[in-house]
């Protein structure tokens, strides 16, 4: 009996296609379901948050290997360089975390900083501690952060009565604190020596005026108008949107207490405030906001494309990391701001940069230690090496300066700037306290640029803003 | 018998699924598609739906939302004062910036149907910008547009023209951004009408030419009844992009507000910082529904109304 040689069965163009067809779509299928590829390790702990262990932060925690990430938006070539310094300090103080982290400006993988990390909270997969250079109270405030008092009163270093008041209570809502302010770079006024000089003012420090009115006299003899142009502006008021809280109680008012959980805008003080400035626009800049605004970046701080440095104002409000940040080419001095007719005292603010935990984070306290490690020694040493940042933290070493300005400016100089500002921290503003501080912030700069388009009266304005913020707040607080 | 050649008898005789040719080409075709509908279902679908939903609720996206019925529609109708701002600077730009960009569009379009030395190098150049990433073209403006040393501003000094303030301006901030809308967008509008002035037949536009039409009517009797398709699409593209502009309004802005005045507030720009800015997504979601809504209503009108001044060739043998 023979056998039948089965031929071997040909594969024609359409079966070879429904093959490549099923072969793809099985390719994609098994590339869209979780699980068999590397993803990061599922959050732990339940929806509360999870509770600190009894170790101290002074203990080394157990021998573990542990790898802690850190998120942050930092890039300059200075964080390259001195942030991994930073970090290799803390993992010989404990060698078994190992922090991951980049600079590259944004979260890894890229995207917006914000919308990516919130998108992680919300996943229960956030970095085991994050920089903001949003509030912590803003994000607090939605449970988008752990609260780490219990953390901060184990603490060795971090414990809360080592900052300055008013930084760490930016951290603050509703009695938590949610976060840690590793800066808190003060505020105050600059003004250009040379263009004093040429007017024949004192350029002394102790002789800057210490009152609004006083400051707008100077403005007045400082003000130089040329074929119907301005040439040279004392000060603009408005320019510095971050210190609106600082005139506010500069003029014995506030824009918002978080004690009382409201919005002051509306108040006298405040609309006072405006009028006053309107007084600068119209006696001193020529009465039309927009042309005013062509002539210069009014907003550019004192840095090099501002108007303070091109020489179109002679004065400007800046903060403590400006110096060793905007290389002023000229000389320069700093003073405190004036105070309003109803104010009491000067009072400073500031802008930090805040470190936070994110709610869902795996290892509590070593996160804790990592984020108390850049909130104290390690902002020192980025102070010391790096831009004059006054460090939120309170217990430095009394005879530290910044390395740059003494380079640029000399010892003394470094020295008294050192003293000016922490010293200037101790009255500072209530700022950065509000659980709607973005909406309130852009509430505030459309009330303003109102004002100053002459479209509505300040106190029309403030009131129209004040009800804005309140009602937003009252909806904000219900749903939390 | 045995056992197994019981079963393997069985076995023999079961039916036998037999696809027919064109079942198996079409579970053949859906295998193919099936990637883009993943796609299509997790990437849009499943975000519309959702999105549908959230605009009903409050949701911050760090807590489970919360259901409010209209509330979020309430408030944007009612109670936010910047809704309407942004309602009211999107149309103005996409009122100005849709003809304008038709018309430019065909203007060159036009142009660049010559049959010239270097035309395709021409073709090329005009359709550039259209490949320049939003957020760099606005950069670049910001620069062309700057009051004092913008080389615009130089340019209308010459003309006499002075201080026009541009982004810095209330009154010129919208028609700034309309310049780099039509810089950015004509030259893809340019290729689409390039292509529609191509199938124009020959013969027709000769027999006019004999009849004793002169240009312009060749051009009114002729060539726009042909173009019309074209033009119903890009003015259906141009409206449903116009509405949607974000990039450029978001980086011209200054600072905490919108332009000055917020002349700037686009209603995307107003929505973005309602889900990112305020971590409201529910009334973020609101508007993106409202705006969907809006633009459904604009497109069936527009089809709507092509019965009366769009020209079909097929319908005219049919």
């Amino acid at each position: 009996m023979s056998h039948s040689i089965r031929p071997c069965p040909t594969l024609n163009r359409r079966e070879f296609l429904r093959l490549a067809g099923i072969a793809g779509s099985a390719a994609v299928v098994a590339s869209c379901t979780p699980g068999s590829s590397a993803t990061q390790p599922p959050p732990t702990g339940n929806a509360e948050e999870p509770q600190p262990t009894d170790t101290p932060s002074s203990q080394a925690p157990a021998a573990e290997q542990i790898t802690l990430s850190w998120w942050n938006q930092f890039f300059t070539p200075l964080c390259q360089e001195l942030f991994p310094q930073i970090i290799q300090e803390f993992e010989s103080q404990h060698p078994n975390i190992k922090v991951e982290y980049e600079l590259s400006g944004g979260p890894p993988g890229g995207g917006e900083y914000i919308e990516v990390l919130l998108a992680r909270i919300a996943a229960g997969n956030p970095p085991d501690t994050c920089t903001l250079w949003t509030p912590p109270s803003e994000f607090g405030a939605r449970g988008a952060l752990m609260a780490i008092d219990e953390l901060m009163a184990g603490a060795a270093k971090a414990k809360p009565d080592a900052f300055y008041e008013k930084p760490l209570k930016s951290c603050q809502w509703k009695g938590k604190t949610y976060g840690l302010p590793a800066s808190a770079g003060a505020g105050c006024i600059f003004f250009n020596k040379g263009l004093f000089e040429e007017k024949g003012i004192s350029t002394k420090r102790e002789d800057f005026p210490t009152t609004w009115e006083g400051l707008f006299d100077l403005c007045r003899k400082l003000t130089t108008v040329e074929n119907g142009e301005v040439t040279l502006a004392g000060f603009v008021p408005w320019a510095q949107s971050w210190l609106r809280p600082v005139y506010a109680q500069n003029n014995g008012g506030q824009i918002f207490s978080a004690d009382e959980g409201v919005y002051k805008i509306n108040s006298s003080n405040n609309v006072e405030m405006l009028e006053h400035w309107l007084k600068y626009l119209d006696e001193l800049y020529g009465g039309d906001i927009e042309a005013f605004n062509l002539i210069s970046n009014w907003g550019g701080d004192v840095y090099p494309e501002g108007a303070f440095q091109l020489g179109k104002a002679a004065i400007d409000a800046s903060g403590a990391w400006a110096p060793t940040d905007a290389q002023i080419p000229f000389e320069w001095e700093i003073a405190k701001f004036p105070v309003g007719p109803r104010g009491e005292k000067s009072h400073t603010g500031f802008w930090p940069n805040w470190w936070a935990m994110p709610k869902g984070v795996k290892f509590v306290n070593e996160a804790f230690l990592l984020t108390e490690h850049f909130c104290t020694d390690g902002w020192v040493y980025w102070y010391i090496n790096g831009t004059m940042d006054t460090p939120a933290w309170k217990n430095i070493p009394p005879d530290i300066f910044c390395k740059a300005v003494e380079k640029t400016y000399g010892t003394e100089r470094a020295i008294d700037f050192h003293k000016f500002f922490t010293e200037y921290l101790n009255d500072a503003a209530e700022m950065w306290t509000s659980p709607i501080e973005n909406f309130a912030n852009d509430t505030l700069g459309q009330t303003i640029d109102e004002v100053l388009h002459k479209a509505k009266t300040p106190e029309e304005a403030l009131a129209n803003a004040q009800e804005l913020c309140q009602t937003k707040l009252q909806e904000t607080l219900e749903s939390l | 018998m045995s056992h197994s050649s019981t079963f393997t008898s069985r076995m023999t005789h079961l039916p036998r699924l037999r696809l027919t040719r064109k079942a198996r080409e079409t579970i053949t075709g859906y295998l193919f598609v099936l990637p883009w509908l993943i796609a299509l279902l997790v990437f849009i679908a499943y975000p519309m739906v959702a999105s549908f939903y959230f605009s009903f609720t409050e949701y911050t996206m760090l807590k489970p939302p919360r259901f409010i019925g209209l509330d979020n529609f309430n408030t944007m109708f009612n109670k936010d004062p910047l809704y309407w701002k942004s309602v009211e600077n999107t149309a103005y730009y996409a009122f100005f910036s849709v003809p304008l960009s038709i018309a430019i569009g065909l203007i060159l379009a036009l142009l660049l149907n010559q049959n010239v030395k270097g035309i395709g190098f021409y073709r090329t150049a005009f359709y550039l910008p259209g490949l320049v990433p939003a957020v760099a073209s606005t950069l670049l403006w910001m620069v062309l547009l700057d009051p004092k040393l913008g080389l615009v501003n130089l340019t209308l000094r010459i003309f006499g023209i002075e201080g026009i303030g541009w982004l810095r301006s209330a009154a010129w901030s919208k028609p700034a951004l309309i310049l780099m809308a039509l810089w950015g967008g004509s030259g893809s509008t340019m290729i689409i009408f390039l292509a529609a002035l191509k199938e124009i037949p020959q013969s027709l536009v000769e027999a006019a030419m004999i009849d004793g039409a002169n240009a312009w009517q060749r051009f009114w009797n002729v060539t726009i009844p042909l173009i019309t398709p074209t033009i119903l699409f890009n003015l259906i593209m141009g409206i449903i992009g116009s509405f949607q502009v974000f990039a450029s309004a978001f980086v011209a802005g200054t600072g905490n507000t919108a332009g000055p005045l917020n002349s700037l507030l686009m209603y995307m720009l107003h929505l973005y910082r309602y889900a990112f800015r305020y971590y409201n997504m529910g009334y973020a979601s609101a508007m993106a529904l409202v705006m969907f809504l809006v633009l459904v209503v604009l497109t069936v009108a527009l089809m709507r109304s092509s019965r009366y001044w769009v020209y079909y060739e097929s319908d005219e043998r049919n």
